[in-house]
């Protein structure tokens, strides 16, 4: 079965077995899967459609679990207050509309990637910066990531929003993984770490299964920095050399209790269910536009030879 | 910002008199939602009830405009339509064709019905309306339900409400206060094809409920220094009168207290987006109110933004042949999704 290697924090796997056990278990069972490959030339994954059969015996299209780390956008603010299913469904309308005229392609934190922007300042009336996504966040139509690079030794952080009409394309020159969710330590890192040549060319990916995970440790500069990394529970990071003073203090305002609070983070995240649902609902139409993205490519080099 | 060195303490005694929320109905309406116990009836008994109201309020299928008796009205300037019903489901961000992003709340407009016309004669005569006409003509009041539910959670009287009309009892009614040209007969259903692109609405509905509020963030007022050797002095009033004038604290002192869940406008917002299909308003800023609670919809009375062109009038039916002309209408300002990527 193909699968592709994901990071699983404790929470997410806990998250996951507890509220996917159904769902998991009815997936590892599946008398029928189907996975559909065409011919990799390129070497490009096609995502596979699962077909599980439901208690009554009808086939029910459930997407891939990847899709939630893929498209984590499609999920909305698990917020219950603000929270509408109509509304959803028509941002969902609109995001696919977006995604059928530009490719935002698949990327994580610690990704590099190039966005170029129409810009009326600037002399080609196009911008392009190439940086390390460092965070990425919102929901909807309001998804957004930011970007960083060291440009003539002065760092320099972009925020873009992902459904903005302005963006041109979006490029992902190099897909990884880093050890932590969050970036922002770059910030208070030695320069070499955020730092990416601007014309840096797109770099094949050696295996199309699996997202791989970069273990880089990265150094921080000496004290002082912009927030408490000691507290933060960093894993790429390098040994912080501080005095026992700030570790102490780190273990008192720490809340190790949080990683056991089952109902937290039922909270913060939408249900399995919710989230099947969600991506059974848009995965047939992303995936007839990766289908006529791969077919114009193919036409194109296909031309030039 | 400017400072306001002499308040006008007129305006302010006499405001602040004025009750700002109650918590319970008017007087003069009927007791809505049924006030019994855990009643225990026989799974029998409640299949019959539901049989009874289906035969009650079945073979209501989608009135078309011919079917109702519209008298045919010209439309004039001074014409004042009715409104609708919606709920307010959130906020969406969307680009204009500049790039610049603009936040529209999205109004999903919920299944209005007519319930009865009150012609302006008899409007003057009721309570609200003898207070409002008091020194101008009268105009005529349409009530608009919203919002069919099962009639076993509300009580008989309220019912009998809906009960000329035929329809499912609304969770939701609403006046509107409209020109005898443009009343409409009761049974006709107002959808989001009501509204054009490119027209101002005034939204009504009640404010998000912050509770009891201290002055800093009911008022706006500065507080006292965070620092500095201020000793309890962060978020207090400071001074409530001189001692000269009057030598009395004036009624109407801001001081802390409820704030929020008052009804109010917001005047003049434009409509940039209709989408037909799910009966949804997307209006450029934001309404009165938290997400999915309840808001009222109409023409605005701004003078400089009322309509220049005749609108659907007095209200729009969908054509005949059920072919819709437009599903998903845009303002010719506003970037649509599907088209290219914009090049400044």
């Amino acid at each position: 079965m193909l699968r592709r290697a994901v990071l699983q924090t404790f929470r997410q796997g806990l998250a996951q077995s507890f509220f996917k056990r159904n769902a998991v278990s009815l997936s590892e069972t599946t008398v029928t899967h189907q996975t559909v490959e065409t011919s990799d030339e390129g070497g490009e994954k096609f995502v596979s459609t699962q077909k599980t059969g439901d208690e009554s015996g009808n086939t029910v299209i459930v997407a891939p679990p990847e899709f939630r780390f893929m498209y984590p956008e499609f999920l909305p603010d698990p917020a219950m207050e603000t929270r509408n299913r109509l509304k959803e469904k028509l941002e969902r309308m609109d995001m696919l509309q977006r995604r059928s005229v530009i490719e935002i392609p698949e990327f994580y934190t610690g990704s590099v990637m190039a966005v170029t922007v129409s810009d009326a300042n600037s002399p080609n009336k196009f911008a392009r910066f190439v940086g390390i996504c460092i965070q990425r966040g919102g929901s909807g139509l309001r998804a957004w990531f930011i970007l960083r690079n060291v440009v003539e030794k002065q760092g320099v952080e972009i925020l873009y929003e992902m459904y903005c009409p302005l963006i041109q394309k979006i490029e992902v020159l190099r897909l990884e993984r880093r050890l932590d969710e969050s970036l922002l330590y770059l910030r208070d890192a030695l320069p070499e770490y955020s730092t990416f040549p601007l014309d840096m060319e797109p770099e094949r990916r050696l295996n199309n299964l699996v997202v791989p995970i970069n273990p880089l440790k990265v150094k921080l500069r000496p004290r002082p920095w912009l927030e408490r990394w000691e507290r933060q529970n960093l894993q790429g990071v390098e040994d912080l050399n501080l005095p026992q003073r700030f570790y102490d203090k780190a273990e008192k305002v720490a809340k190790p209790w949080e990683k056991y609070d089952l109902m937290l983070h039922y909270r913060k995240t939408i249900p399995a269910e919710e989230q099947e649902k969600i991506f059974a609902e848009v995965q047939s139409q992303l995936q007839q536009q990766e289908l006529k993205r791969k077919m114009r490519r193919r036409r194109g080099s296909d031309n030039e030879q | 910002m400017y400072v306001q060195l002499f308040f006008n303490h007129e305006q302010i005694r006499t405001m602040s008199r004025v009750k700002r929320r109650t918590t319970h109905p008017p007087y003069w309406h009927v007791l809505k939602n049924v006030q019994r116990g855990d009643e225990k009836i026989s799974s029998d008994n409640l299949r019959f009830v539901r049989e009874v109201i289906q035969d009650k309020y079945k073979n209501k299928s989608p009135i078309k405009g011919s079917d109702l008796d519209i008298e045919k009205t010209e439309w004039d300037p001074k014409t004042k339509r009715s409104g609708v019903i919606a709920r307010n489901i959130g906020v969406q961000h969307m680009w204009e064709k500049d790039g610049k992003k603009v936040i529209c709340t999205v109004l999903h407009v919920l299944d209005n019905h007519v319930i009865r016309y009150v012609p302006p004669e008899e409007y003057a005569k009721s309570i609200i309306g003898a207070k409002v006409f008091r020194n101008r003509k009268p105009l005529g009041c349409l009530v608009v339900g919203a919002e069919a539910a099962n009639p076993d959670r509300f009580t008989k009287q309220y019912c009998s409400l809906f009960n000329e009309v035929g329809l499912l009892p609304k969770k939701r009614l609403a006046r509107f206060i409209v020109t005898p040209n443009a009343a409409l007969p009761p049974c006709t259903p107002l959808t989001a094809g009501h509204f054009v692109i490119g027209q101002a609405v005034d939204v009504y509905g009640k404010t998000i409920d912050y509770g009891f509020q201290g002055v800093v963030k009911r008022w706006g007022f500065k507080g006292g220094p965070a620092s500095h050797g201020a000793t309890k002095f962060h978020r207090r009033g400071g001074t409530i009168g001189t001692g000269r004038d009057k030598a009395r604290v004036w009624p109407g002192q801001k001081m802390p207290g409820h704030m929020g869940s008052e009804k109010r406008f917001c005047r003049g917002l434009k409509i940039v987006r209709i989408n037909m299909k799910y009966n949804v308003i997307y209006v450029k800023g934001t309404v009165p109110g938290p997400t999915n609670s309840i808001v009222q919809i109409f023409d605005t009375l701004l003078p400089r933004r009322k309509f220049t062109e005749a609108p659907p009038h007095p209200t729009y039916f969908p054509p005949e042949d059920g072919t819709l002309p437009q599903e998903d209408i845009w303002d010719s300002n506003l970037h649509v999704f599907g088209s290219p990527s914009i090049s400044v």
